[in-house]
């Protein structure tokens, strides 16, 4: 009988290299990851080893699945599943010849992930926060009864949580940016 | 050829300027990796994140086109805008490294 496991743990948009390091890190401790379903991360037991996970975010892949998961299993990266536009891969560091294999190869295409993940991620949320949040901040300001009170605190929770998330983001977006222009 | 292919492509990434040397036949994503591979010795891997990305992106300039599908792999050729491009990025390479062999 296979021995699984789960786990709940959240990383937001921005913090896949974490995610990265933690499917990592299980398969290490014998849990090779399964699948991702909500935020819920199914492992089954497994021989402890070094595997190598990746995650790169194209939406646009869906459309042209058949090519993009041919190209990473080409190069040996095995294709687990698609979650919220991004696709999990993972390689063992033993087919690695030595150093440790990246599935971008270049600043320049990291960079490129990132604008995508702004693109298909952050924008929708700064449109939210404009055409919604903030318009029902300043109407349900002025209301005094006690339902517009409460969605009033909501909406101003959710104006904190929005800002928080932008600013990470930039400060990550910053980040790379720099590491790719310094060469 | 407009500005903005120019300012994005000239100077390229080592991945793009091996993709458009290699697409001058027709390839697929995966022969090109290992033509690169062969011809540098095994010194540049280029790695599929970053194939996938430069093969969409150039596909959507028109530095190369779809050419037909072959057991779930896309084949691709040059265009003659990518191979313009091409040219553009090679004399600047040569004259880069004449230089090098000057000044050293």
């Amino acid at each position: 009988m296979k021995e699984t496991k789960r786990e709940l743990k959240f990383f937001s948009v921005l913090q896949w290299k974490k995610e990265e390091q933690y499917l990592r890190w299980q398969h290490k401790n014998g849990w090779e990851f399964e699948k991702i379903r909500g935020a819920v991360y199914h492992f089954r037991k497994c021989k402890p080893e070094d595997v190598i996970y990746q995650l790169d975010y194209h939406p646009d892949s869906k459309t042209r699945k058949d090519e993009y998961i041919q190209i990473f299993e080409d190069c040996g990266w095995e294709y687990l599943q698609n979650y919220a536009g991004y696709s999990y891969f993972r390689k063992s560091n033993s087919q690695m010849d030595g150093t440790e294999e990246e599935i971008f190869c270049d600043d320049d295409s990291r960079l490129e992930m990132v604008k995508r993940v702004f693109k298909g991620r952050i924008i929708p949320l700064i449109i939210i926060f404009l055409l919604i949040i903030i318009p029902n901040i300043f109407n349900l300001g002025m209301e005094n009864a006690a339902v517009e009170r409460l969605l009033f605190v909501i909406f101003c929770v959710l104006f904190i949580v929005y800002l928080v998330l932008f600013v990470s983001f930039a400060v990550s977006f910053w980040k790379y940016y720099r590491a790719a222009h310094k060469g | 050829m407009d500005n903005h292919i120019k300012k994005v492509y000239v100077p390229m990434t080592e991945t793009g300027f091996y993709i458009l040397l290699f697409l001058r036949e027709e390839s697929h994503g995966y022969s090109i990796v290992k033509k690169t591979e062969q011809l540098t010795d095994g010194e540049i891997k280029i790695s599929p994140g970053t194939l996938y990305g430069s093969l969409s992106k150039m596909e959507k300039d028109g530095l190369i086109r779809f050419v037909r599908e072959e057991e779930k792999r896309k084949i691709y050729c040059i265009t003659e805008l990518g191979t313009q491009v091409l040219e553009l990025e090679m004399k600047r390479i040569e004259r880069l490294y004449k230089s090098m062999m000057e000044a050293r």
